[in-house]
């Protein structure tokens, strides 16, 4: 450990003065990657929590594991291809710009990098997956300054612009693997195309419930096991990392208005609720997309309102368009108007201060 | 009566003080800083060479009502020796004199205006603050209400029920007189929320006083606050009157120089942090070399020295040579040394932390040595709300420096930045690691020139 501390020590100025002194953010990055900085705090408080971003990341990253391996079981190893396709390209940029830039690399990265590649349907060929994956970074983060600043999820960023430009390719959704070792020996299947239960749904087949719960489902990378999508949610919940009330307030909308609309016009709202809620990416979105707590209002009232919409939208678009899925809309459009929620929310905190004046 | 307050957070640092008050051994030379946090003792009283009495008074500070600075022991004055200092050589005990002018009371003013008086002069002044600024409030107004604190919750300065041990009738005392200068006003008396022998004897000895209001508060920092305090009372910022606003060495300073007529020139003071041998309270002299008191306790190489507690303290200035008049502690912390591999992907069993990322949220707190390390890097804020939860004054601290990053001043006033009252736990718990504290400080100072110069421009307006 010394051993590294020393390399690190003596190689820093030579980066800085040498040819590559625009990769010192790379470098910086690395360092502080194996060894965590020694940096002293400059002011009071003088002493700090062990928290830091990189943590915080890790943590969803943890969250994010097991629906990563039910991926590989499912679709084959090809997954982990298209996630580090997503890892290289993504990261390349985040780091090319950093470097432009003269900041730090941001972890944010990481996140982005693995939710990314989960909510693409298996078949996506790679150079897709690069392509989906520059544009999030560029277009959603980027160019607003990076993590912390972006108005918009990068992964549904990348996401929409793919499902925009490529409709029917992205259409390349795979059946399911089943028994033991499902794909995790195989690294691509060819050609067993499949339509996701909810296509199927719209055609009149409810797949069991039981299979959606548990996965065997067609349906993109990391969306198809409810029962692991939830465990993932319910770690960031305990961890703190996630605030439930985003979480629960998407999927008590969206529960409530379907019994409501499935009451008044069963024609149009016919599928059972409970069966809905498991199906496609509502999970996945919820849990992991709709909780980043940067796009999102940063009150709680705030955040509440913002998951009553989007599970609202999610039912609509659902339901009553062309489109099967509506997720990836509902939160990009819940991104826009969290700025405008954030801005009565806080005027509503702001009356409470009242009583401390 | 209870007060309830979120928010808060104790941190959790190794080396509180032990209980117990010790007096080391006599200084032959003091070196009496002239300034302090508030006070600046521009107004020398005394000569080069002079010989002076313990209790004389040697500066005064002009533009804080000439609280003096004092003699704390007999010796001879050496000015100019050291920069800053005021030197008192061949130091030595005297017996306490008592105050000749005790007796002296104006006629037009009477016994109240004497004893404030007294109360300047014989040092117990400069213990009370203003609740709601933090400044030496105008001995000679009345006072809305006063709040007396028992409670100390920052790691670490000197606490109340240390103090208190054995002095609980000079307590009593003290609240007499401080009651004497009031005419119907409110004391309200601060206890912590836990069964102790201490809180269960200041029930029993002060319930029945129909001017003193007991009041409960949560052992959990900042909670002790002043200000939140005050606010909590419903005693607000701006209302008609100060609120008066001291601590348990305030109450014994008061019974000491009016009960007793004695000059208060003992300062008693915590010495703690995880770089310290051995954690205490000490009573000593203003003035008192701080050499002595720090060589032999720290048990590491190179520490920061604070003055205060490890939230809110400032790193002590190497020029300063003595004890300063207003120190209630010094915190002793070990600058960061060893770099950890993979530290952000330890389970973290032994890494007590707010939120709940690491194992150690699994046990109990436990206090840990912690150093002056960041921790982490510095991030863009991710808004993830726990600088939200933890602070006491019920602001947003990330909207707040969401709009301060944007230079955006009005609004972040609007949002209540002057509520700020720096407990500095917005800035332990960003996992950006962004210095929030230090942003809102800053915030708050610029909001105030803003106002004296808009002030100072509309009366130069009246009068031309």
């Amino acid at each position: 450990m010394r051993l590294l501390e020393d390399l690190f020590d003596r190689l820093r100025p030579k980066i800085e003065q040498g040819p590559l002194g625009r990769a010192v953010p790379l470098f910086d990055a690395m360092n502080n990657f194996f060894l965590g900085p020694k940096t002293a705090t400059p002011c009071a408080p003088h002493v700090r929590d062990p928290i830091d971003l990189k943590r915080y990341m890790t943590m969803v990253i943890l969250a994010l594991l097991p629906t990563l391996a039910a991926g590989v079981y499912l679709f084959g190893l090809r997954v982990l291809a298209v996630v580090l396709v997503s890892y290289m390209v993504g990261g390349t940029i985040e780091v090319v710009i950093a470097c432009i830039r003269k900041e730090e690399i941001n972890e944010g990265f990481f996140v982005t990098g693995m939710i990314f590649p989960l909510i693409l349907p298996p078949g996506v060929p790679l150079w897709m997956v690069a392509l989906g994956v520059a544009a999030g970074v560029i277009i959603g983060k980027e160019i607003f300054g990076g993590t912390g600043r972006n108005p918009f999820n990068a992964a549904l960023v990348g996401r929409c612009i793919l499902t925009l430009a490529y409709p029917s390719r992205l259409n390349a959704f795979i059946e399911p693997a089943s028994g033991w070792p499902g794909r995790l020996m195989t690294y691509q299947v060819d050609a067993i195309s499949s339509a996701t239960p909810l296509a199927d749904a719209k055609n009149g087949t409810l797949e069991p419930i039981t299979n959606l719960f548990w996965g065997n489902v067609s349906g993109s990378i990391g969306e198809t096991s409810a029962a692991l999508i939830l465990a993932g949610g319910l770690f960031l919940v305990l961890v703190g990392v996630v605030n439930w009330r985003t979480i629960v307030s998407v999927l008590g909308s969206f529960a409530a208005l379907g019994f409501l609309l499935g009451g008044l016009f069963p024609s149009h709202f016919g599928n059972p609720v409970g069966w809905h809620m498991l199906a496609g990416g509502l999970l996945f979105g919820t849990v992991f997309m709709a909780t980043d707590p940067v796009t999102g209002p940063m009150t709680n009232g705030g955040k509440v309102a913002y998951g009553i919409l989007i599970g609202a939208i999610v039912l609509l678009i659902r339901n009553l368009t062309g489109y099967v899925e509506g997720v990836t809309f509902a939160i990009l459009l819940g991104n826009i108007v969290a700025p405008t929620i954030d801005a009565v929310a806080v005027r509503l905190r702001i009356r409470r201060l009242a009583y401390e004046r | 009566m209870r007060l309830k307050r979120k928010g808060g957070y104790n941190v959790p640092l190794a080396g509180r003080p032990a209980g117990q008050i010790r007096a080391p051994a006599e200084a032959d030379t003091l070196w009496l800083p002239l300034a302090s946090r508030r006070f600046a003792f521009t107004q020398l009283a005394v000569g080069n060479g002079e010989m002076v009495k313990t209790g004389q008074v040697l500066a005064t500070d002009p533009a804080n009502f000439d609280v003096p600075l004092l003699a704390p022991r007999d010796g001879t004055v050496r000015l100019g020796a050291v920069k800053g200092h005021l030197v008192l050589e061949n130091a030595r005990r005297g017996p306490a004199r008592i105050d000749a002018r005790r007796a002296e009371t104006h006629p037009a003013h009477g016994d109240g205006e004497a004893k404030r008086r007294a109360l300047v002069r014989l040092g117990a002044w400069q213990f009370f603050e203003d609740a709601h600024t933090g400044r030496l409030p105008d001995p000679f107004t009345v006072p809305r209400a006063v709040i007396v604190s028992t409670v100390r919750l920052e790691p670490f300065l000197a606490r109340g029920d240390a103090q208190l041990a054995d002095r609980l009738d000079a307590f009593a005392r003290g609240l007499e007189c401080l009651q004497s200068l009031l005419e119907y006003q409110r004391i309200y008396l601060l206890v912590p929320d836990v069964q102790s022998e201490l809180a269960e004897t200041l029930h029993e000895n002060l319930r029945g006083l129909a001017w003193l209001q007991i009041v409960t508060i949560p052992r959990r920092y900042p909670m002790d606050h002043f200000a939140l305090v005050a606010r909590g009372l419903g005693l607000k910022a701006g209302g008609d009157g100060p609120v008066w606003a001291v601590r348990t060495e305030g109450v014994l300073a008061v019974d000491r120089a009016l009960s007793e007529s004695r000059p208060v020139t003992e300062r008693v003071i915590s010495l703690g942090g995880p770089a310290v041998g051995e954690p205490v309270h000490l009573s000593l002299p203003v003035g008192y070399p701080l050499e002595k008191i720090l060589l032999g306790a720290i048990v590491e190489g190179l520490p920061r020295v604070l003055t205060g507690g490890a939230l809110t303290g400032e790193a002590l200035d190497h020029a300063q040579k003595g004890l300063d008049a207003e120190c209630a502690g010094l915190t002793v912390l070990a600058e960061p040394k060893r770099r950890e591999l993979f530290g952000w992907l330890r389970p973290g069993w032994d890494r007590a932390s707010y939120g709940r990322c690491y194992l150690s949220s699994l046990h109990r707190p436990r206090p840990e040595p912690l150093t002056t390390a960041m921790r982490g890097e510095k991030r863009a804020c991710i808004a993830c709300g726990q600088c939200e939860t933890v602070c006491p004054a019920r602001i947003l601290p990330h909207v707040i420096h969401k709009a301060l990053y944007a230079d955006a001043i009005d609004d972040a006033e609007h949002l209540g930045v002057d509520l700020c009252v720096g407990c500095g736990l917005c800035s332990y718990v960003c996992p950006s690691k962004i210095e929030l504290r230090q942003e809102f400080l800053d915030a708050q100072q610029k909001i105030r020139e803003e106002r004296e110069h808009a002030e100072a421009a509309k009366a130069e307006e009246v009068k031309g």
